[in-house]
């Protein structure tokens, strides 16, 4: 699978809080961003497949593929739409797939209703389990049980994440620094997530076009080639018990991209891993083996995940300081660096990346899904 | 009880469950803390259990039935909510809800009683009250308790259930 397919364009609309548009209008926004990223027409996209339900956005944007196809597993659709394109473009049902996202999330925080009240988890509801901060905090509670993290190795990684955000315009965090300090003043939502641990709800739009690799290299983008994917689904460790010892599961995941890119960790330049709560790069890096398991928050603490640390990690801010996207924040980020266009915050060495997705609250928990994919500008 | 005041009562039940998004498949175990028991779903053909109702990984449906549980476990994580998400958590906060891990096996999230939510520790062990709720249903909840280390109660089949 190696390098047969690559992104050739990229739309991020404007980020922010209350930003005034609809899901529908920053999608239509980033999907032209992405043409014109690309330098393609309207008509040369001949697949659409929208994160999370498509309604009328084809009519809507003047699109005309031959499907669109709605995908939903949580913060793992950005990725899982990466590893779609790919098999459709593969089996020769399309050219050119716009992987696409636009969400106005911040729009019910205006009109005074709850952001995340209508996550459900089923029974836990009953006793007011709300939110996902709540059914992360599991993971990070069981994690500060077992191996001693701490609340500062937690703001360790979001101080560590605003230093990126803030050498980055369009950010929400670019110029506004953070220490850990202000982190552990700040007010506790889920313990043990104080407000800086937690991602907030954003309006954004970014779409993503995904070509086979030798049309990638006639298009004037430098081609984002996708080297390798995998799934995994946290279910098997409910199954056995030890679904709170694993934020995501991992294990197959990881076992299937590395395979198909023929790589090892020691191939990874960059690391983009979801993060909705600073537990989350954390427990990542450990469980893809970067690190030890338990080590995560001293790696934080010692600057392991700095643009100069053994794994630069969540090198845009990601989605705790740079913009919340559900999962498609960090296949931004990596497309930026691996073409050499992140700016201030370029890191040196920058031809491989690995971008994970994470999420899908269904029933009892909030931390089913994963994805994984490796990025790179050499097929 | 006769037969139409049980089906009445179990139809209240079922739309009690309904309106709070719950689901059907686990009305034996709501019946069940109606009546002051702990059920819990098992497979006869290897003794796991199941919460809340599932098919077995390794037997599927073939022998899922509810068996009574000892009720009693060790919260295994655990979170304390200090941010109100919505008006009727407002006047809660700051409260914990604790996962806990069963003796037979499964997780049951809950809130502890009795126990301030700054004690409320991995491993705590507790044990299950039943409690009515505003929503029809009622629901175990937890307070410190006792375990006897090591013991997994064989549950023993409920007659009708």
């Amino acid at each position: 699978m190696r390098g047969r397919c690559a992104i050739v364009g990229l739309g991020i609309t404007e980020q922010g809080v209350g930003l005034g548009l609809e899901g529908r209008e920053l999608r239509a926004r980033a999907v032209d961003l992405a043409l014109a990223d690309a330098g393609l027409p309207r008509e040369a996209i001949d697949g659409y497949i929208r994160a999370h339900v498509e309604r009328e956005d084809l009519r809507y944007m003047g699109l005309s593929p031959n499907f669109s196809v709605s995908m939903m597993t949580g913060g793992a659709t950005p990725v899982f739409t990466v590893i779609a394109a790919q098999a459709l473009i593969e089996s020769g049902q399309a050219e050119l797939v716009a992987c696409v996202y636009g969400e106005a999330q911040s729009a019910s925080a205006i009109t005074g209703k709850p952001d995340i009240g209508s996550y459900g988890y089923g029974y836990p509801t009953l006793y007011g389990l709300l939110g996902a901060a709540a059914t992360h905090a599991f993971h990070a509670r069981r994690h500060m049980h077992l191996y001693g993290t701490t609340s500062e190795h937690l703001g360790a990684v979001a101080v560590t994440q605003r230093n990126y955000a803030v050498k980055r315009p369009g950010t929400l965090g670019f110029g506004k620094s953070l220490t850990l300090a202000e982190h552990q003043a700040s007010p506790m939502i889920a313990d043990p997530f104080r407000r800086f641990d937690c991602t907030r709800n954003t309006d954004g739009g970014i779409a993503v076009l995904v070509a086979s690799a030798e049309r990638a290299r006639s298009l004037r983008k430098k081609p984002v080639y996708v080297l390798g994917a995998g799934t995994g689904h946290n279910i098997a460790n409910w199954h056995s018990g030890e679904v709170f010892e694993h934020h995501d599961n991992i294990a197959p995941a990881k076992a299937r991209a590395f395979a198909q890119a023929g790589m090892t960790l020691a191939d990874i330049d960059m690391a983009q891993l979801y993060d909705p709560f600073t537990i989350s790069p954390l427990m990542q890096l450990e469980a893809f083996g970067f690190i030890k398991a338990g080590q995560g928050g001293p790696f934080y603490a010692e600057g392991g995940a700095r643009p100069d640390g053994a794994m630069p990690t969540n090198t845009g801010g990601g989605q705790l300081s740079a913009y919340y996207t559900t999962g498609f924040t960090g296949i931004a980020e990596a497309v930026l660096q691996l073409r050499g266009e992140a700016g201030e915050g370029q890191l040196k060495k920058a031809a491989t990346s690995l971008v994970s997705g994470h999420g899908m609250n269904a029933g009892v928990q909030n931390t089913w899904a994963h994805a994984c994919m490796i990025l790179g500008n050499n097929p | 009880m006769d037969k139409q005041a049980q089906l009445e009562k179990r139809n209240a039940l079922l739309a009690a469950i309904r309106k709070v998004g719950g689901d059907p498949a686990d009305l034996p175990f709501w019946e069940g803390c109606e009546a002051g028991v702990f059920l819990l779903h098992r497979c006869a053909k290897c003794e796991r259990h199941y919460w809340p109702a599932s098919r077995c990984v390794e037997h599927g449906d073939e022998a899922m039935h509810w068996v009574e549980a000892s009720g009693r476990g060790r919260v295994y994580t655990y979170t304390v909510l200090h941010h109100a998400y919505t008006p009727a958590t407002r006047d809660k906060v700051p409260f914990a809800i604790a996962v806990v891990q069963l003796e037979e096996g499964p997780f049951y999230h809950s809130t502890v009683l009795e126990c301030a939510v700054d004690t409320v520790a991995v491993d705590l062990p507790v044990e299950a009250v039943m409690m009515p709720h505003e929503s029809g249903l009622t629901l175990p909840l937890f307070r410190p308790g006792r375990v006897r280390p090591g013991r997994v109660r064989p549950g023993r089949v409920r007659p009708g259930a």
